[in-house]
């Protein structure tokens, strides 16, 4: 079974319909893609997984309990860590407050009775961002604040870490060192996490994820491993004409 | 759990009507209910909602247009009240002239001007600096009416066209004037909501609010529709001040107090809908004139008919389901770096203060520096007075200046710490149950939070607001709670350690250690995991709640401690007075006071409550000034800092909204040692000034050398692109 389930997800917004019956699962041990163009509805479906929106109708199974009625902060206990899209870090504190704040408030982040701060500098580690640890974050760069965020939410020890468009504000070896820790952070069983991986960044997709889901208008069209997407008439018509999937094609032709 | 919009609704309206009709019950007095009285009574609190509903509509419109709530509306009625009153009354201009220039000419004036100077720079500000902001215009407004129009005359507002002839209902008469205002009232609502729903530039109106950007793009004016909601707000507030006048009698505070029942109104519309709005005014209106009628509350309650709208707020707030927590909203960018007081440097500052203390008091050590005998009782009372309202003023650093929500009420928890304080030590004095009161007051501030908390801040700063207002009209005025206004009789003093704190001067050594040491334990707090969870949750609440903090429930710690640090002061400040007559919890200017001051220091560092320490040396120093006689442009100074200071300071928050505080540890560091890197932070800044300014993207002339490299760097890419030698020749 899947550790994270979303079912027949209905997303509604006056008369707009964001989420038409998506359903999504993402499984431990791999990195899950979603992908689709720009207004799919790939962030409505994280800020419904993670609480900060209520469906209309479907349901949210983490680990086979139904948390579609769970409040935020109880889901992240539980073990779900996003990051964002439009930048939500803490801008007023510090790099290393802001990932440290994880370590405190929640409670799966106190790892094997570690002081915090070993914990926070860690982290801060992972992501390369030791140097700015005192620098307020609100003066960052913006690539930098993202992996800050990033940082905050592996500071949770997350079952399911939600990743929208990471690589954004990042150049391309900074992109290929974040996948790299990805895929070492899913292989290692220790930590049985699940990710899920909203990006447009369409090269780092296919060399990332062992499955993709890919969404248009709200619906999910396609599911399967990268060449089973790529391949998918539905996948094709819903890129047409789109960039980012003919350079997709050509990173794969090579 | 989350409970949706219908069982919210349904909660709160069951909440609210078992509580009525248990009240009515209980108070029911007895009348006989005839089809005549009830219709005379009727016909009032339809009339009454019809002048809210004039200042409610104002409020809603500004808000769906603006985002900015505006808490000075009802102090542009006072304005514009005395304004007309000046030419109606007191120049003989016909009344129908008077009412064109005030309402036609000088409101829409003053909204645009506002909108221009003010408001249009507060649309990215956070809801702390929004609400400030608008709260300091009222004061100003305010302010400025008591200079013009000193309160030794009597003034009245005529009723428009009378108030003996009119439309005879049979029972009674309706005066024209009040079928007119109710007319314009509902008039001025349909028209609004046609302009915002079917015309072309309300369409535009309501796009802007929601993004500015990009409704631009689509051919809307940003400025002109904001100058536009601004005087037509300014309008309906002028208008509604200059009607309710005649009723209310010509008294700033009274006429200002309006305001929170249009508030109350504009909340049962969720601050968007109009039509709502007016239902919610023409409510408040109904209840008031329907209790007042039937219902008898008896002496010990005889304000609690005018606590409807406070009441009406707290049925909104639970009714309303719970916010969504926004994403998206934040603006990335900082420029300056936030920096934390180190735990010596509180104490040095705090050891600074004590010490400037003892020199000031003069008494106790005399350092050859100050005559002694020349520092009085006065001098030394209205040192106290600042103490105590800068102990209040502190309570207010972690709520506002930390945790970013806003509490209005500071006064109202004091006088609630003065209370427990006066039941628990008695006579006595006993300085060691303030521990106590400090204990017991953070319940209130949670309960007091507890129904706002799942809602979006403002409805928060309202709840105070109305608690304060509930608080002063039910609870304070009962005689068993303060049982010795009027009387006279003292508040004991506090004995501590074995000492009787009877003199002044060991009374203020004994604030200003109290003062110091709360700064103290804000200074550690600030740098605890408790103020890091308070600063998260102003950061990105989103972004909290997804680590997994509990938001509502921060929020509700954070006003229980904000109370309960506010009720201790209360003690203090209620034992500077000798009564409580001055705690009682709604001292509009008091409180609001405080919080501008504290504001405007620049909330979030705990140093910043030395800032009103300033006020006694203001006030000691005016009182010199006055006994030596001679130097009245100096009093007059003083008095003008003191009446308008506060307000004036705030306004600076639009440019600053960092506060007073910080700017002068920036504009002191490099005479301090230890502030290098606020001098790196200024050296950074001006290298950035030196940057050639980029054109308009190249198109009308080609990129310099220098503006590509600026362009690069903006854009981060500076080390990629450069090539060693640079760039040799411009591009084009």
């Amino acid at each position: 079974m899947a550790l994270l389930e979303a079912e027949q997800v209905v997303m509604r917004f006056g008369g707009v319909v964001a989420l038409d019956n998506a359903s999504v699962d993402v499984d431990p041990g791999l990195v899950t893609g979603l992908i689709g163009p720009n207004g799919a509805g790939k962030t409505t479906l994280f800020n419904v997984v993670t609480g900060l929106l209520p469906p209309t109708s479907g349901k949210v199974k983490f680990d086979g309990r139904d948390i579609t009625r769970a409040t935020v902060s109880k889901r992240s206990q539980m073990g779900i860590a996003r990051t964002f899209q439009k930048l939500e870090a803490f801008n007023t504190l510090s790099a290393f407050d802001n990932v440290r704040v994880a370590v405190e408030q929640n409670h799966r982040a106190k790892w094997r009775n570690r002081k915090v701060s070993d914990v926070a500098h860690e982290m801060l580690g992972k992501v390369g961002l030791d140097e700015v640890a005192d620098v307020t974050v609100g003066t960052l760069p913006t690539g930098s604040a993202r992996l800050v965020e990033l940082a905050r939410a592996l500071a949770c020890r997350p079952r399911v870490l939600l990743l929208d468009e990471p690589s954004s504000g990042l150049n391309e070896e900074e992109t290929s060192a974040i996948g790299q820790m990805l895929l070492g952070l899913v292989a290692d069983k220790e930590n049985e996490l699940a990710v899920l991986l909203v990006e447009h960044d369409m090269s780092f997709v296919m060399g990332v994820c062992a499955r993709i889901h890919v969404l248009d208008f709200g619906k999910i069209i396609a599911v399967g491993t990268s060449m089973e997407v790529q391949s998918d008439p539905a996948v094709r018509a819903a890129y047409l004409g789109g960039d980012e999937f003919r350079g997709a094609y050509a990173g794969v032709d090579q | 759990m989350i409970l949706g919009v219908r069982q919210s609704v349904a909660v709160a309206t069951l909440l609210a009507t078992v509580g009525a009709v248990i009240l009515a019950v209980l108070t029911w007095k007895g009348a006989p209910v005839t089809s005549e009285t009830f219709l005379v009574t009727t016909y009032i609190g339809l009339f009454l909602g019809a002048l809210w509903a004039m200042y409610a509509t104002g409020l809603v419109v500004v808000y769906t247009t603006t985002g900015v709530f505006n808490f000075a509306q009802g102090a542009i009625g006072v304005f514009a009240a005395f304004f007309y009153w000046e030419l109606h009354v007191n120049r003989g201009w016909h009344s129908i002239l008077a009412l064109f220039v005030v309402v036609g000419l000088f409101a829409p004036a003053l909204g645009v001007v506002l909108d221009i100077v003010i408001m249009r720079r507060l649309r990215t500000a956070s809801l702390v600096v929004q609400l400030m902001v608008t709260v300091a215009i009222m004061v100003l407004l305010l302010s400025v009416v008591g200079d013009i129009w000193e309160a030794d005359t009597a003034r009245r507002v005529p009723y428009l066209f009378g108030i003996e002839n009119g439309i005879d209902l049979g029972p009674s008469q309706l005066p024209w004037h009040r079928l007119i205002v109710f007319v314009v009232a509902i008039a001025i609502a349909v028209s609004m909501r046609f302009l915002l729903r079917r015309t072309r530039i309300g369409t535009a109106m309501r796009a802007v609010v929601d993004n500015r950007e990009l409704a631009a793009l689509n051919g809307a004016r940003p400025n002109v529709v904001s100058s536009t909601s601004w005087a037509l707000g300014s309008m309906m507030g002028a208008l509604g001040g200059i009607l309710i006048a005649p009723e209310l009698g010509l008294d700033p505070a009274t006429l200002n107090n309006v305001v929170i029942i249009a508030f109350a109104a504009a909340a049962f519309g969720a601050l968007k809908s109009l039509p709502l709005a007016v239902v919610g005014a023409m409510l408040v209106g109904l209840l008031r004139a329907h209790t007042g009628a039937w219902l008898d509350f008896g002496p010990d309650f005889r304000f609690a008919h005018l606590s409807i709208a406070p009441l009406l707020l707290l049925f909104v707030v639970v009714a309303l389901p719970q916010a969504r927590l926004e994403v998206g909203r934040l603006a990335h960018h900082l420029r300056r770096h936030e920096r934390y007081t180190k735990w010596w440097e509180g104490l040095i500052g705090c050891g600074v203060v004590i010490l400037l203390a003892v020199v000031f008091s003069g008494g106790w050590l005399d350092f050859g520096i100050w005559d002694p005998g020349a520092w009085g009782s006065r001098e030394l009372n209205s040192a106290n007075e600042a103490m105590a309202l800068a102990l209040i003023g502190l309570s207010l650093v972690p709520l506002i200046g930390w945790a970013g929500q806003i509490n209005f009420a500071p006064l109202a928890f004091a006088g609630f710490g003065a209370f427990v304080y006066l039941k628990l030590a008695g006579d006595s004095g006993n300085g060691y149950w303030i521990v106590l009161v400090g204990l017991l007051c953070a319940p209130l501030g949670a309960l007091v939070a507890l129904p706002a908390a799942r809602l979006r801040g403002l409805y928060l700063a309202l709840m105070t607001m109305a608690f304060a207002q509930a608080m002063s009209l039910i609870f304070f005025p009962h005689p068993w709670v303060m049982p010795i206004i009027g009387t006279g009789r003292q508040f004991p003093h506090i004995e501590l350690f074995g000492v009787t704190f009877d003199d002044r001067r060991g009374f203020f050594l004994l604030m200003v250690s109290v003062f110091a040491l709360f700064v103290y334990a804000l200074v550690l707090l600030r740098r605890s995991r408790y103020g890091r969870r308070w600063m998260a949750i102003n950061d990105s609440q989103a972004a909290s709640a997804t680590l997994g903090i509990p938001v509502v429930w921060t929020k509700v710690v954070v006003y229980a401690v904000s109370a309960s640090m506010a009720g201790i002061a209360g003690v203090f400040w209620a034992t500077v007075s000798g009564n409580v007559d001055s705690v009682q919890g709604f001292d509009l200017l008091i409180g609001f006071n405080i919080v501008l001051l504290v504001a405007a220091a620049g909330v979030s560092i705990p140093m910043a409550g030395i800032f009103l320490i300033f006020i006694p040396l203001f006030t000691g120093l005016g009182h010199r000034l006055e006994d030596a006689g001679s130097v009245d442009f100096l009093v007059t100074l003083l008095d003008i800092m003191t009446t308008y200071g506060p307000g004036l300071m705030v306004l600076g928050m639009v440019f600053n909204p960092r506060g007073a505080i910080f700017e002068m540890g920036r504009g002191f560091s490099p005479i301090l040692p230890w502030r290098s890197d606020a001098r790196a932070e200024i050296a950074a800044e001006n290298a950035q000034k030196r940057e050639p300014e980029i054109g308009e993207l190249g198109l009308e002339r080609p990129f310099t050398p220098e503006e590509v490299i600026a362009l690069d760097r903006r854009l981060e890419i500076l080390d990629e692109v450069v090539p060693k030698e640079g760039y040799g020749t411009p591009r084009s």
